[in-house]
């Protein structure tokens, strides 16, 4: 009993440490997110809590700032995310679950490219896709944004793996009962993959939320930003606007935990991953 | 939620009508790395606006990151589309948008030249190629020296008397011994030590035919005098952080790290905004000379404002730019706002420009500009060709950094290595 | 009418054309946003670009490779990968497990707090941890090894040091991911395993290398796998950094030396030739990679 209590004990420290490890920054950002700019200049990024310097000042310039610019690139975020990650979402689980399921010529050969795909840096293609969004007219729009990005190969990749687990059985039962092969998709195996839409919306939402360098050269106007360029547009490189820089951060990452917070299970037991038979 | 989204939605159009109600109301678009520049722009439509009311000019700016503007930029230059009408590029960047046959940046040559015997043209010449100047200067970046006369006090050095870098060396001795802490400190992450150093001494990192000369003889004393300064007389230490615009800087001297400072004299902005504990410490003066008689300052950094092709405006943002950074009034707010030294020496011995503001408060100075005047002919120009960002990306990079903080290269070493990268 | 559903029976409907309906999304994308692009990088890689027409230079992009920032570039990023992998494989399996045992509490929480900071973009946590990772004494990095009696270091201008920082950061934001991923894994482990080999009187230490591990297999490999490919492009967390300018290269990665000609020195067509020998040299990794791990044969564990 003895050994068990210290056993215990011993995994709580462990991962005490660890959540400690991962959540300080947090802290850090949240407690500064407080403080006037020029005390973050001083005295550095620190955990002291001092009420006579904190005050809402920041959040207020936040919101207030340029006529509410931080509102509308909470907007812009929210609306790209959306959209990005439904389709995203759907189009991947689509493809993959072809993929996966079906023999036909051709088949390793996309599977190849979808692996490349998934490693060749945005940074290389950066010219030339920017080229090809003035052709097709959709510079500074959130078709810009989301449309080179609407089949991640990553998440293709990602359902492959997923549907390769399925079981076999099922739809030779379901052709037996004169199933077309789309109906068998959308109703039998798509709610099979339930899990995995669970997991694969968080990390596109993630994904998209975040993604920087390609929305920083397609969008242009002020108003179309999404929130981490809008929150890079803070940082100069003479001195960062500290003011609505943490505030900002700490605002932009609330949502994306609260829908983590309610989407957490069936996030995790989606990732009981299919995702990875070999 | 809705009703408040409504209301801005309403007062938005309102503005937007009352805007575009008002005549010949031109948009000009303008993308910049530094919100001071933003700021100081904004004021100066304002400006014009009330000197021209049949030519209105409503500005849009827009402020990005540094890295980021510049590579915005020169994707839209290059592909041809999503260039704004007016942009900041830096002096280190400058180059990369010459670049071949086609510059697409309009030449303001009309605009410059009426006025270029008032104003410094080696500064000019920074943005220019083939004889067309393609930016606006925002300053001259004199370099200066920064003291810290608390310090200095303490120690018991006149820094009117320090006239060579010998004697800055033997003065921070003493201010070692008096107080324990450095001298001043050394850029090893970026160029602002070095690079100045090279150009008061006379020498540079490229001739004038554009042959690289990086490894000469004069900036290998450069060198090996700032790696001694460190190393071997023990009055300076390599700048927290790497470079004196890192946080880590900044910390340090609120908590006078060290007593002495070596930048242009933009960097008085930085002072006043981010070392208010030093306010009314500080003194500045010409930097020491190498030998009798030598330079005693050198034109560092800036950044050229420029008018794309891809504007449909570009005589009315090439006269609103001449009008807003190099006339008379501009001038003044230049320094009286940015703290920054005008190119137009012709209003340095104005009255305003020795009336307090917010930096002769913050120095010990009476007179900035009497200095600035008498070392106006000490600047030497620097040689900018198309090798140029990646020779201060080199000097930013390896040269300082290998001599000074690794030591693993000895200066004559480290310049040598830089130099055959770019002769290759 | 009939005629349509007949056409839909025989050929839509089909297995021989359905499995080509469902990856069209993925050819048209690729053959409009990639091809275009990659075909296009590749013209770049054999030419001089500036303002005005781009000249044709032959393969001197290519020899230009020779260079000590490209051997640097591929050494951090080489090390960079080997790292991520060699503490996000095992940690994350050891949390998991942890997570995963019936006695430990609180299982949400620290699951929750562990993903938190996957949440967050490099942006914010860059800005924290470059601080984080400042020189002075007072700084959180410096203050922990002062607690084990070290002296400060300069963590982004030595290369040992800097490689640490970068493999914190990396950690950090990924730690959480995955151990979720080995958390379902162990989740899809039959307990009558457990169960039996209890019986057998196995020690825990057996059962976590006899069942445990070779049944996490499938998910190491898809973690491995992952771990390449982002150790390999990564960018980011050097960028947070040092933005473009690292010290002597120790922090530069391929995909950071990409940038710095590409943009900072607007040398566009070399910056297009180490993107493709960037490409060739992933692709070969994972091929020999995957075909150990025999990823392209279908249905196998």
């Amino acid at each position: 009993m003895s050994k068990n209590k210290i056993q215990v004990t011993a995994i709580i420290l462990v991962l005490s440490f660890f959540a400690f490890f991962a959540l300080a920054p947090f802290f850090f950002m949240l407690i500064s997110s407080f403080k006037p700019g020029d005390q973050i200049i001083k005295n550095g990024i620190s955990a002291s809590i001092d009420f006579d310097i904190m005050s809402f000042q920041n959040y207020k310039t936040l919101f207030t700032e340029r006529s509410g610019i931080y509102l509308h690139w909470y907007k812009n975020s929210v609306l790209i995310t959306t959209i990005q990650t439904a389709a995203a979402v759907f189009l991947s689980s689509w493809v993959g679950y072809g993929l996966a399921v079906y023999e036909f010529k051709g088949k390793n050969l996309i599977f190849i490219l979808v692996l490349v795909l998934m490693m060749v840096p945005i940074e290389i293609l950066i010219l030339p896709l920017y080229k090809l969004s003035i052709t097709l007219g959709i510079l500074d729009s959130y078709a810009g944004v989301i449309l080179p990005f609407i089949v991640p190969p990553v998440a293709v990749f990602f359902f492959r793996q997923f549907a390769v687990g399925l079981p076999t059985e099922l739809i030779d039962a379901a052709r037996i009962d004169g199933a077309s092969e789309f109906a068998i998709f959308f109703k039998i195996m798509m709610p099979l993959m339930k899990p995995a839409f669970g997991a694969m919306i968080i990390l596109q939402a993630m994904f998209s939320w975040n993604a920087f360098v390609w929305p920083l050269i397609v969008l242009r106007s002020n108003e179309n930003f999404t929130l981490p360029i809008g929150l890079a547009s803070l940082i100069t490189p003479y001195g960062n606007s500290y003011d609505m820089l943490f505030s900002g951060a700490v605002i932009s990452v609330v949502p994306i935990i609260i829908l983590f917070m309610f989407k957490q299970n069936s996030f995790i037991s989606g990732l009981t991953v299919g995702g990875v038979k070999g | 939620m809705k009703k408040s989204l409504l209301i801005l939605l309403v007062s938005t159009m309102l503005l937007i009508f009352t805007v575009s109600a008002a005549a010949e109301t031109t948009t000009l678009t303008f993308w910049t790395f530094q919100e001071l520049h933003q700021q100081f722009l904004e004021k100066e439509v304002a400006r014009w606006n009330e000197n021209n009311p049949d030519n209105q000019i409503n500005l849009e700016a827009t402020v990005y990151p540094y890295d980021q503007m510049h590579n915005k930029l020169l994707i839209a230059l290059q592909s041809g589309v999503g260039a704004p009408d007016m942009a900041d590029i830096e002096i280190s960047k400058f180059a990369n948008y010459l670049k071949g046959s086609n510059p697409q940046l309009v030449p303001m040559n009309d605009v410059v030249e009426p006025n270029m015997d008032k104003m410094i043209e080696a500064r000019f010449a920074n943005y220019a190629k083939n004889g067309n100047y393609y930016g606006i200067p925002y300053h001259v970046g004199a370099t200066v020296m920064y003291y810290n006369m608390e310090m200095m006090d303490a120690a018991g050095v006149d820094i009117n008397k320090i006239v060579t870098w010998d004697d800055f060396v033997e003065a921070g001795k003493k201010v070692k011994d008096a107080t324990g802490k450095p001298m001043t400190t050394v850029e090893v992450t970026e160029h602002w030590t070095l690079y100045p150093m090279i150009s008061q001494i006379g020498s540079d990192i490229f001739a004038e035919d554009g042959s690289v000369i990086l490894d000469n003889e004069k900036n290998e004393r450069v060198l090996t005098f700032i790696n001694d300064m460190v190393h071997k007389h023990e009055i300076a230490i390599p700048a927290p952080g790497g470079f004196h615009h890192s946080e880590e800087y900044w910390n340090f001297m609120n908590n006078e790290g060290a007593a002495t400072l070596m930048m242009p004299l933009w960097y008085m902005g930085r002072f006043v905004q981010y070392m208010p504990d030093l306010k009314g410490k500080m003194a500045i003066r010409p930097l020491p000379v190498w030998d009798e008689g030598g330079n005693r300052s050198a034109g560092m950094g800036g950044t050229g404002t420029v008018v794309t092709i891809q504007s449909d405006q570009q005589q009315l943002a090439k006269e609103f730019l001449a009008e807003a950074k190099l006339s008379v009034e501009a001038s003044h707010k230049l320094w009286t706002e940015l703290g920054f030294d005008p190119v137009r020496w012709g209003v340095w011995d104005d009255p305003i420009m020795s009336e307090p503001n917010q930096y002769t408060e913050y120095f010990r100075n009476d007179d900035i500009f009497g200095m600035l005047l008498e070392i106006r002919d000490e600047i030497n120009p620097t040689m900018v060709t198309e090798q140029y960002p990646k020779a201060i990306d080199l000097l930013k990079k390896n040269v300082s950094f290998k001599v000074i903080k690794q030591q693993s290269h000895t200066p004559a070493e480290a310049l040598e290595e830089a130099a055959e990268e770019l002769r290759q | 009418m009939q005629i349509l559903k007949n056409f839909y029976e025989k050929y839509i409907n089909s297995r021989k054309v359905a499995p080509y309906i469902f990856v069209a999304p993925f050819i048209i994308v690729f053959l409009v946003f990639y091809l275009y692009p990659m075909i296009s990088t590749i013209i770049m890689s054999f030419q001089e670009i500036g303002f005005g027409e781009p000249k044709f230079v032959g393969l001197e992009n290519y020899r230009d490779l020779f260079n000590v920032h490209y051997k640097n570039a591929l050494l951090t990023s080489t090390n960079y990968t080997f790292w991520t992998i060699l503490v996000l494989v095992p940690l994350p399996i050891v949390l998991a497990v942890l997570l995963n045992s019936d006695k430990t509490k609180f299982t949400n929480f620290f699951r929750s707090s562990i993903f938190m900071p996957a949440l967050t973009s490099v942006i914010v946590a860059g800005m924290f941890f470059r601080y984080a990772f400042g020189e002075q004494a007072s700084t959180l990095a410096n203050s922990i090894i002062g607690v084990f009696g070290l002296e400060p270091i300069t963590w982004l201008q030595n290369s040992i040091p800097a490689m640490i920082a970068l493999v914190v950061l990396c950690v950090w934001r990924w730690l959480g991911v995955n151990i979720i991923y080995f958390l379902s894994g162990l989740q899809s482990i039959p307990e009558e395993i457990y169960e039996a080999a209890d019986i057998d009187g196995a020690s825990s230490w057996d059962k976590f290398k006899y069942i445990t591990i070779p049944s996490l297999k499938p998910v190491i490999i898809y973690v491995i796998t992952i771990s390449v490919f982002g150790g390999y492009k990564m960018f980011a967390e050097s960028y947070a950094y040092w933005q473009t300018a690292t010290p002597n290269d120790i922090g530069m990665t391929i995909v950071s030396y990409i940038y710095q000609t590409g943009f900072n020195n607007f040398n566009m067509g070399f910056a297009s030739a180490i993107g493709i020998t960037l490409l060739l040299i992933v692709l070969i990794v994972n091929i020999i990679q995957l075909n150990l791990f025999g990823l392209f044969k279908k249905g196998e564990q």
